[in-house]
């Protein structure tokens, strides 16, 4: 015991030393954590109060209802309905693809699916939700709402998706909606419309109205602040401070979706497109085309086996063709040709003899009627009978610049302000078009008359959209400068009622025309007597047009085809057909192209014919039409009262 | 029994009961109402599932604090050697029959009951070289060869314990281990030359990668928090966060936004001294630092009394550990220290740290206790 003790004050010496160090140190150490606390707490308070509230708070876009496209009684083509979807925030998982596999229990995540997603994951970021599926049934949807405590980063959605009630009916009228691709992103000015189209389901338009009038429709998103958790889960929504969303513009159509629906039925089983137009406002009241895609296969992303179907149809179902396929018009040229020959001096009385065939240059030109139409074919029966000699005589003399200017003043070789992407502008050939064609190349000749036989009676370089060619057809029988339309209104804004200058044609050549026209179906022995209508008060004006894609060889008759049937479907001719009704004060123009239809006689007018008996018997341009603005205000009219 | 309790005069239970330093003993209780307090605000308002815990474990470890402090010392320098050794067997068997508990192998449960040698052997450790310096006179401390037994006490366990995983209780021992060789009186000569062959040693850990690379990462997120906003970087910046919105003078009890919506890790925890300062503001943060120092130097002066070497190193070991408790966790979450995972003495839920330091302080008491009566002394 002495042995410890005795050290003892020299230790305790020692201890109480070092001891009063490590106070001191401590001290020291007590105020720089002290001191750290202030500088935290006191002097840095503003800047981590600011940190802290961001913490808390989270703006939520509130994506915008897209808004409604109407027909002209404002029956809905477009419109909204529940979409019941999964969405994934990548940033609220520890392992994103443990998080899948847990969502794959419920809803099937394929391979390719799962790689599209981890992609999409990688671009977007941690933060942007994305859509995992969509279009749940409400099963699968009450099933995942019972599971996600477990789902960690699911986040179920009840959102809104296109729907487009009619399907195919008007799908080229209308066009389809898609998600926003990086290009969309890039095209965007500002950022807060990039912020928009990167919310989840959040659709453009991809093609047609859709896509003209896509900022219209897309409407203004709003905003809203959201406390959240750690985990980003939503605590609280400050619905009181939100700014609403606001749906976009209401398109009203000048379609009629009842004559619509009946056009394509009428075309249904062809490719074939048909237009018709209110003469008066230039209303396009059909625009059909055949066969049609249905846009709701769209909204979701097309399934890819589809697409190909799709794109491999012989009969392109993805062509626009009222406005995107370019024909030869055919004998439906065959009034330009008899107005160009007026103004160029030929009395509609000259007549001539139709033998079958007319020798010009170095060789025939035959006439569709083999046996020829006889003597004493003048302008009127020369459209009647359609008698190419007749055209080929009058082209021998015509120059082909007036032609084409003819042409153009009736409509063809422009495009129209529509609003729908796409629009042909065809071929009005002259001798500036084939100078700039050819040039630099080795066929680069001065113009043939030989050639403006061919092109007065629609073959040739000539081309026409059947757009065009029911402008011309309104254009003849009003005498007017129509122009088509098919937006009505948007949103707050009508566009100025139409009213149309009278075109620069003498009026006495329009109406040997029109009475060439009137003859083709109603007199025995027009080219489409049978597209008469019973009803005398909706006598119809039309002519058939029959456009040569391939012909016929003399090794082919060799080998004993001669009738055009015998041909396969793609190298069959074209079926034309343009009318207007009533002849005596025409409303309503119309035109029809069946593809490889073989005659506009046939397989045109009759289509035609039908078109026009339902657009005669509803009479939609005497109906009063849907206005978005007038219903706005009655409504509120009645909660005033 | 008299033999283990205090000898001299025979006083009555109650007597020795008064001769208690009631004030360290208010004082830590103040720590652990803070602790319940706190952890009553974390759990939204509710006793469950700390508060009430953590009330039931202080009382329970206030008796052990009592119990232990009642024992004469001359009785725990008996069985400081014994202590330290059942320690150290705990932890070398830890590797064996320990139970791995969130990626490190920590806890030895039997029957029951969980238990983790690493906590004992804070107590043990400072026991063990107490008593090798009771033992040693004042020239031979700094000698060389009697350098080499408490370099095995110290580095046996913080070896084993590094290898636990448990890299910030591996520091506090061997810290506290350094700090009670300098208290006994090493020369600052050996001193430097010891800390130039730490820092070596450390470099070399990190170049031959012998830490974990969470460790790794936790001591360069330390270096440059931004590194990894989202990552490890990520509980130290909402700590701060959390602290900084606080203010002077807090938002209050139970407003805590940070806190209460999950932001911060571990709140109960080793985070929990945010949730204090975020809802208290520096005023309340900077009163709850006075009290830790409060106990601190009065663990100085009780132990600067005691009679005996033994007493007096002892009693400083477990003042040492418990400040660097304090001072590596409030410094963890404002960024000073790495984050390393030291809990708030007597304040972070969890029973095994507190039954320590509670029995710490009682051994503290127990030389507070002896100051006049231990038989050892001269």
């Amino acid at each position: 015991m002495t042995r410890i003790s005795s050290h003892d004050p020299e230790r305790q010496e020692i201890l109480n030393r070092r001891a009063f160090l490590f106070s001191a140190g401590t001290a020291l150490a007590f105020v720089s954590v002290a001191g750290r606390l202030f500088q935290l707490q006191v002097l840095n308070h503003e800047k981590y109060l600011k940190l802290a509230t961001d913490n808390q708070f989270n703006k939520r876009i509130l994506t915008p209802l897209r808004g409604e496209i109407l027909d002209r009684f404002g029956n809905v083509l477009a419109s909204n309905r529940k979409n019941f979807r999964i969405l994934f925030v990548p940033e609220q998982t520890r392992d994103v693809n443990a998080a899948l596999d847990e969502l794959g229990r419920i809803i099937d995540i394929s391979e390719d699916r799962r790689a599209r997603l981890l992609r999409q994951i990688r671009r977007r970021g941690p933060y942007t939700p994305i859509e995992i599926e969509a279009n749940l049934s409400w099963e699968q949807f009450a099933r995942l709402n019972f599971e996600l405590p477990n789902l960690p980063g699911a986040l179920p959605d009840i959102g809104e998706t296109r729907d487009y009630p009619l399907g195919p009916a008007a799908a080229f009228v209308i066009g389809y909606v898609g998600a926003a691709t990086e290009e969309d992103l890039k095209a965007q000015e500002r950022e807060d419309e990039r912020v928009v189209l990167r919310q989840p389901g959040f659709k453009v338009g991809r093609d047609g109205l859709e896509r003209t009038y896509d900022k219209e429709l897309r409407g203004e998103a709003g905003v809203m602040d959201v406390k959240v958790n750690a985990y980003g889960r939503v605590i609280e929504e400050l619905k009181d401070q939100a700014a609403p969303p606001s749906q976009g513009q209401t398109l009203v159509l000048t379609i009629d979706s009842e004559l619509q629906q009946a056009a394509m039925r009428e075309l249904e089983g062809e490719s074939a497109a048909a237009v018709v137009l209110d003469v008066v406002t230039g209303d396009v009241l059909v625009l059909a085309s055949t066969p049609a895609f249905d846009p709701n296969d769209f909204n979701v992303g097309i399934n890819p086996d589809l697409w190909r179907e799709l794109n491999a149809d012989p009969r392109l179902p993805l062509l626009n063709k009222p406005l995107t396929g370019a024909y030869p018009p055919g004998s439906t040229f065959k009034m330009i040709t008899a107005i160009a020959a007026q103004i160029s001096g030929v009395k509609p009385t000259f007549a001539v003899s139709c033998s079958g065939k007319l020798w010009y240059g170095n060789r025939f030109f035959h006439c569709w009627k083999r046996e020829g139409h006889g003597s004493g074919i003048n302008m009127r029966g020369g459209i009647k009978h359609s008698c190419d000699v007749y055209f080929y005589t009058l082209a021998k003399d015509l120059d082909i610049d007036i032609v084409a200017g003819v042409a153009r003043k009736l409509g063809l070789g422009q495009t129209f302000e529509l609003g729908i992407p796409g629009q042909k502008r065809g071929v009005v050939p002259d001798r500036d078009w084939k100078r700039a064609y050819y040039a630099g190349s080795p066929e680069n000749q001065p113009w043939f008359q030989g050639e403006t036989l061919s092109v007065a009676i629609g073959q040739g370089y000539v081309t026409s959209t059947p757009l065009q060619l029911a402008v011309m057809a309104a254009r003849i029988a009003t005498g007017k400068e129509v122009r088509p339309r098919i937006v009505r209104v948007r949103g707050d804004v009508a566009p100025p009622p139409q009213s149309f200058g009278t075109i620069d044609i003498d009026a006495a050549y329009l109406d040997v025309v029109r009475a060439g026209m009137d003859a083709v179906v109603n007199e025995p022995g027009g080219t489409a007597g049978r597209s008469r209508l019973e009803n005398p008060a909706w006598r119809l004006a039309g002519k058939t047009g029959t456009s040569q894609v391939y012909q016929i060889t003399a090794e082919d008759r060799r080998r004993g085809l001669t009738k055009p049937d015998d041909l396969p479907w793609e190298r069959r001719d074209h079926a034309l057909f343009v009318c207007f009704a009533p002849v005596d004060n025409p409303r309503y123009a119309c035109s029809v192209v069946v593809e490889h239809g073989i005659g506009g006689a046939r397989m045109a007018g009759p289509k035609a014919r039908e078109i026009m008996r339902a657009v005669m018997t509803k009479d939609p341009a005497s109906r009063p039409t849907f206005d978005p603005r007038t219903v706005a205000r009655g409504r509120e009219e009645v909660r005033e009262g | 029994m008299t033999t283990i309790l205090l000898p001299g005069r025979r006083r009555g239970f109650r007597e020795r009961l008064s001769h208690l330093h009631w004030t360290l003993i208010v004082m830590l209780t103040m720590l652990a109402a803070a602790g319940v307090v706190t952890l009553y605000s974390v759990a939204e308002g509710s006793w469950q599932p700390w508060a009430l815990n953590h009330a039931v474990r202080y009382a329970v470890s206030l008796g052990l604090l009592i119990a232990v402090g009642l024992v004469a010392m001359r009785f725990w320098m008996a069985l400081a050697y014994p202590i330290y050794l059942v320690a150290l067997a705990a932890l070398a068997a830890v590797p064996f029959i320990g139970e791995e508990i969130m990626g490190a192998q920590r806890w030895i449960v039997y029957g029951g009951m969980q238990f983790q040698p690493s906590e004992l052997m804070k107590l043990g450790l400072v026991l063990g070289l107490a008593r090798y310096y009771h033992g040693l006179r004042p020239e031979q401390v700094s000698h060389i060869l009697y350098l080499i037994p408490p370099a095995i006490m110290i580095g046996a366990p913080v070896g084993l314990v590094f290898i636990q995983p448990d890299l910030g209780t591996a520091m506090l021992l061997g810290a506290t281990g350094v700090a009670i060789v300098f208290l006994a009186g090493l020369s600052w000569r050996l001193g430097f030359l010891g800390f130039a062959g730490a820092g070596v040693a450390a470099y070399s850990a990190y170049r031959f990668e012998i830490l974990k690379p969470y460790q790794v990462e936790r001591i360069l997120t330390f270096l440059n928090p931004d590194r990894d906003p989202l990552g490890q970087g990520y509980h130290l910046l909402q700590s701060k966060i959390a602290l900084g919105s606080g203010g002077l003078d807090g938002k209050g009890y139970m407003l805590g936004a940070q806190s209460q919506l999950k932001f911060l890790p571990e709140m109960q925890t080793d985070f929990i001294f945010t949730t204090f300062g975020e809802e208290f503001g520096f005023v309340g943060a900077f009163v709850l630092l006075g009290l830790y120092y409060a106990i601190i130097v009065t663990g100085i002066a009780i132990a600067l009394k005691a009679r005996t070497h033994f007493a007096r190193l002892t009693a400083m070991g477990v003042v040492v550990t418990f400040a660097l408790y304090v001072l590596i966790n409030t410094g963890m979450v404002m960024g000073l220290a790495p984050v390393v995972g030291v809990p708030l003495p007597l304040v972070s839920y969890g029973g095994t740290v507190m039954l320590t330091i509670m029995a710490g302080f009682g051994l503290v008491m127990s030389a507070h206790m002896s100051r006049e009566h231990d038989g050892l002394s001269g």
